[in-house]
């Protein structure tokens, strides 16, 4: 019986050794490419048949069907199954099927996840059938993984300022602030008018960095260069984390994460301001919101007037057996018109330029506004590990807001942090 | 022949609990990331890098201290209430009994994500029910979850209330076996309530007490879903757990030092189990 357990004992670490000693990395030459992202050969769509399978989630999952049977209606030889997958799932199951090699055919896949499956090897790089000028620069970029496209965006949204213009009015601002100064001194007014707070800005907390990097774009910041080294530390960070606290120390913003919902605050005029994204259009309406009493306005501009760009991208899996008629779809979902379809449909905006000159986007003013800072926006770089180092910016800003960190302690923090996560390549 | 009697056990037991935690335990030694999941054998071996950073790292003792003190405070107020309302169940209260015993159970068998929601909305600064039954006396709540002086505190009480009806039950089963003849032996000595419950009540139940520590310490040390649903760890990680922290670390795609933590969470478990059983023990 022992000699047995012996036996049995000395097999598993023989199995084990085995096991190690065909472990090790290969080394791998990694630099940063510059100059515009390689693609790869063009492929023929036009005799694309077979079946494909496509994943995509939330209201995309659920209403990529009509696109999907207008696809097949044009290529009456591609079947197109749709997959709705639900977002807090969705990472881990592309992950998975890249992992197994059994997967979708094309996937939506979040901007920030781009780095993490181009260096899987898990997604293929784009054809030359699609043009990047076609596509908004900030957009293109979230595709582009050490120099090359993998994928195109789909559809994009980015921040803007929504400011209540009868409290302005009241405290004495007529125009949309221009800059820094102008969107301190618009606050203020709005809360002499009344407001309880003059702007709502995030203390921290998951996702504060997608409020806070468009301050740091503006006031010159780079996040890396083009050594892919980070470049969060400096004059910039230090200007533009300052400016956000300066919001906390004065007053002007909850020093603490409500939990009443904003938009309810800013339709009664609690909340005079606040930053986001498209969606918040249709959300400040049905909370009560009088159309004539707010607006949209551009980001400030210090030396840029910077915004977050973000949306979904949408991908070819490197294990998919039909790229022909993959690309074919993807294809089709960046066309002009069918973006246009899409917009009616889950009111997503287009990542193609020229779709934005529809009377649909152009002929509304609140839209147009979304879409002029769209040429002005920016993304985080596309590397494997940015939801980390997104985190690590995320517990800086509420030190510094919430907590006794200074600025100028915060930007070096942020830097260190990001240092020690690299780029995971 | 007595092999093949146990091989189906051994054989289930090897490729669902032994194979997975010997692979967690060597993933724990090497840099796996998600990025090498297509090719999980060409990763290094870097021996106890990652258990020196984990350790090093300035959250993860935050994460520690949170948790310690989760346990600490939160494994003896839940006991002391569980058995208080058990104490009471058998003896005080007479009417309404069953009424009492669903109404502290129930929470033990809803859904803690459920209760988690519940109770964020009930501690909410500004819209919460208790912050506006305290604004009825004039008083100006504080954030319960927002406040870092307040969060940990908010979540031990809400954990406290959602536990006690489990212990209740096993502390009330541990009474009932105490034989009532002890009770009147010793009233008749004239030993009053205290001394009974001093003298009588707790030796006798030290084998229950015993469990109902150790299965609600090894609950505690791995809080995870109150703090995940209600505060995502913060304000300024004031409510960071250990297994969120570890959560984090495994959704970054950092396996290698997510399997590190898990090893660190586990010997904590073992360790504080040991010290209850010593604490606990009866004497011979």
């Amino acid at each position: 019986m022992r000699n047995r357990r012996r036996t049995g004992a000395v097999l598993l670490s023989v199995a084990l050794a085995l096991a190690l000693a065909a472990c090790g990395r290969a080394d791998e030459g990694s630099g940063a490419a510059s100059g515009p992202a390689s693609q790869a050969a063009e492929i023929d769509t036009s005799s694309a048949s077979g079946e494909i399978s496509v994943w995509a989630m939330g209201t995309e999952g659920d209403n990529l069907g009509v696109l999907a049977d207008a696809f097949m209606a044009d290529h009456p030889d591609v079947t197109v199954e749709v997959t709705a997958v639900p977002w807090d799932a969705a990472h881990d199951r592309i992950v998975n099927a890249i992992a197994g090699g059994e997967g979708p055919d094309v996937t939506m896949i979040g901007t920030t996840w781009m780095g993490e499956f181009a260096q899987l090897e898990g997604i293929d790089p784009t054809p030359s059938n699609f043009d990047p000028s076609q596509f908004f620069e900030g957009a293109w970029d979230t595709t582009v993984v050490d120099g090359t496209s993998y994928g195109v965006p789909w559809y994009v949204e980015t921040r803007l300022l929504y400011y209540r213009t009868d409290l302005a009015e009241e405290g004495g601002v007529t125009e949309p602030p221009a800059t820094w100064d102008d969107l301190k001194a618009m606050a203020k007014g709005v809360q002499d008018a009344g407001a309880e707070y003059g702007i709502n800005l995030q203390p921290g907390g998951t996702g504060s960095w997608q409020t806070f990097m468009p301050f740091f774009w503006q006031a010159g910041g780079e996040i890396m260069d083009a050594d892919a080294t980070f470049t969060l530390d400096g004059e910039p960070c230090v200007e533009a984390l300052t400016f956000y606290d300066s919001f906390f120390e004065e007053g002007l913003t909850a020093p603490a994460a409500g939990d009443v919902p904003l938009e309810g605050q800013f339709a009664n005029g609690d909340v005079g301001s606040f930053i986001s994204g498209p969606w918040m259009i249709g959300i400040v309406t049905d909370a009560g919101a009088a159309p004539e009493t707010w607006t949209v306005a551009h980001q400030p501009t210090e030396e840029a007037g910077t915004s977050f760009v973000g949306g979904s991208n949408l991908g070819v899996l490197a294990d998919s057996d039909n790229k022909q008629a993959a690309w074919a779809f993807v294809e089709y979902l960046s066309d002009p018109e069918v973006q246009i379809t899409w917009y009616e449909t889950v009111k997503d905006l287009p990542s193609v330029q020229s779709a934005w000159d529809n009377e649909a986007l152009a002929g509304d003013e609140l839209l147009s506004a979304f879409g002029d800072q769209l040429s002005d926006a920016k993304a985080p770089p596309a590397i494997a590990t940015w939801e980390e180092v997104a985190a690590e910016i995320d517990a800086v800003i509420e030190q510094v807001t919430v907590g006794d960190m200074t600025p100028e302690d915060g930007c070096p923090a942020m830097q260190e942090a990001a240092d020690g996560i690299g780029t995971g390549a | 022949m007595a092999w093949s009697f146990a091989l189906p056990f051994l054989l289930l037991f090897t490729v669902f609990m032994a194979g997975p935690i010997m692979v967690a335990l060597v993933t724990s030694f090497t840099d796996l990331r998600v990025t090498d999941i297509r090719n999980p054998l060409s990763v290094d071996f870097v021996g106890l890098e990652n258990y020196l950073a984990v350790l090093g790292d300035a959250r993860f003792q935050k994460a520690a201290a949170n948790t310690a003190v989760f346990v600490l405070v939160g494994v003896p107020l839940t006991m002391a209430l569980g058995l208080a309302a058990a104490v009471g169940l058998n003896q005080g209260i007479v009417r309404f009994r069953t009424f009492f015993r669903v109404g502290f159970y129930l929470p033990v068998v809803t859904s803690i994500v459920a209760i988690a929601v519940v109770w964020r909305l009930l501690l909410g600064t500004e819209a919460g029910l208790i912050n506006g039954i305290l604004a009825g006396f004039g008083i100006d709540g504080p954030g319960w979850l927002t406040d870092e002086r307040y969060a940990l505190w908010s979540i031990i009480a809400m954990a406290a209330w959602r536990n006690l009806g489990f212990l209740m039950v096993i502390f009330l089963a541990g009474l009932q076996t105490i034989p009532g003849d002890l009770y009147e032996a010793a009233e008749v000595d004239g030993a009053n309530l205290w001394q009974r419950f001093k003298g009588i009540t707790l030796p006798l139940m030290r084998p229950t007490l015993l469990f109902g520590a150790v299965i609600t310490g090894i609950g505690y040390v791995q809080f995870f879903e109150e703090v995940f649903v209600m505060t995502e760890g913060g304000p300024l990680n004031a409510t960071l757990s250990l297994a969120l922290y570890a959560y984090d670390q495994f959704s970054f795609g950092n396996y290698g030092y997510t399997a590190a933590i898990a090893f660190i969470l586990f010997l904590a478990i073992a360790m504080l189990t040991v010290v209850q059983f010593r604490l606990f023990r009866t004497e011979a």
